[in-house]
């Protein structure tokens, strides 16, 4: 009906996916302002793109793939204008070098951050990706390689490896929780 | 099995992520080490905790407010952008119009200077481009002939004349 030009239609296509896609976004940015930037952008994109939306394929997991796209995007933009920042502190005429807190480490004191998102951390892109997809999102190996646009072989080298620093990051961090084993 | 290869193995064993016969081969080794079964536990265990924690965390979500807004935006957004998709593409089109016209007008002209050409009286002198030859009439000759001949096209124009250097309007 949306492709037909009927754009009222829209809402109740994604409506349902609302609470998921932005919940994605959050796990994959660790921020709520980038989650729902994140959110938005792949809802903008998804009405724009719906003429080329394959309908043999899952809606669900092709939102999920414009989601996983902006939150890879707006990370790479986070980390260079974080290496900007930080070469502008520390050049010798900038004021307080070293004492003034950039504006992610303010971003990140705001951010109440749970357990198992200190435990993510740990994580590279690639691996955090392919965790939150599979683990948290419960996808399968092949959607997982479908919404991230690689193959089979690769979701599961990342994934071994991810659930391998998942493990030690709890073994690092909660000590306790391995001695009551 | 060796440890080695087990412990490779146990992450994707955890999350029932290898196929059943590999399973079957790691779970018996497994079965048979203490070690490599505590790292198994290890991992299912942290697994565990991590998607428990994921479930129970408080997510984002939006505002009526907040998603309508969205939704007016996807679509006002949707929209302008398909007008300036048809917009650009109009102006896309508007060379390929052109090139088409001179296309056809130029093979339209090729075909009338076939058809309106006259008969070659034989071969022109081939000097510079565009040079007119004048052929030298014998005092009895009634008719002649100038031939333009183009180098770059090789297009070849004759005139016929009489006497009196009247065209006389007959092709020969």
């Amino acid at each position: 009906m949306v492709l037909s030009g009927r754009t009222e239609a829209f809402e109740p296509l994604v409506g349902p996916y609302r609470g998921p896609l932005l919940a994605l976004a959050y796990r994959l940015t660790r921020d709520r302002e980038d989650a729902r930037e994140v959110a938005q952008e792949a809802f903008l994109k998804a009405f724009r793109s719906l003429g080329r939306f394959d309908l043999s394929r899952s809606f669900r997991n092709w939102l999920f793939q414009i989601a996983a796209n902006e939150a890879r995007d707006r990370l790479r933009r986070v980390k260079r204008e974080r290496a900007v920042f930080e070469a502008a502190a520390r050049e010798p005429s900038a004021p307080a070098s070293g004492t003034a807190p950039g504006p992610e480490a303010g971003r990140e004191r705001s951010e109440t951050r749970s357990e198992i998102l200190r435990a993510l951390d740990s994580l590279g892109p690639r691996e955090r990706e392919v965790f939150v997809l599979r683990d948290l999102e419960e996808l399968d190996i092949r959607e997982t390689a479908r919404v991230l646009g690689c193959s089979s072989i690769s979701v599961r080298v990342n994934l071994s490896s991810a659930r391998r620093k998942v493990r030690e990051a709890i073994r690092r961090d909660f000590p306790q929780l391995e001695e009551g084993r | 099995m060796t440890c080695r290869k087990a412990l490779k193995l146990m992450p994707l064993l955890a999350g029932d992520d290898i196929g059943p016969r590999r399973a079957r081969t790691v779970r018996a080794h497994v079965d048979a080490c203490p070690a490599c079964r505590r790292e198994l536990d290890g991992i299912r265990e942290a697994l565990a905790r991590v998607k428990a924690a994921a479930r129970a965390e408080s997510l984002p979500d939006w505002s009526a407010g907040e998603w309508k807004a969205l939704m007016v935006r996807a679509v006002e957004g949707g929209q302008a952008a398909s007008g300036k998709r048809e917009r650009f593409g109009r102006r896309a089109l508007r060379p390929r119009w052109a090139a088409a016209s001179a296309l056809g007008a130029l093979i339209g002209l090729a075909v009338l200077s076939v058809l309106f050409r006259g008969p070659v009286p034989g071969p022109a002198p081939v000097g510079t481009a565009g040079r007119a030859v004048e052929a030298e009439a014998p005092p009895d000759q009634d008719v002649v002939s100038m031939t333009v001949v183009s180098q770059e096209t090789g297009l070849q124009i004759v005139w016929f004349f009489d006497k009196k250097f009247d065209y006389e309007g007959v092709h020969k």
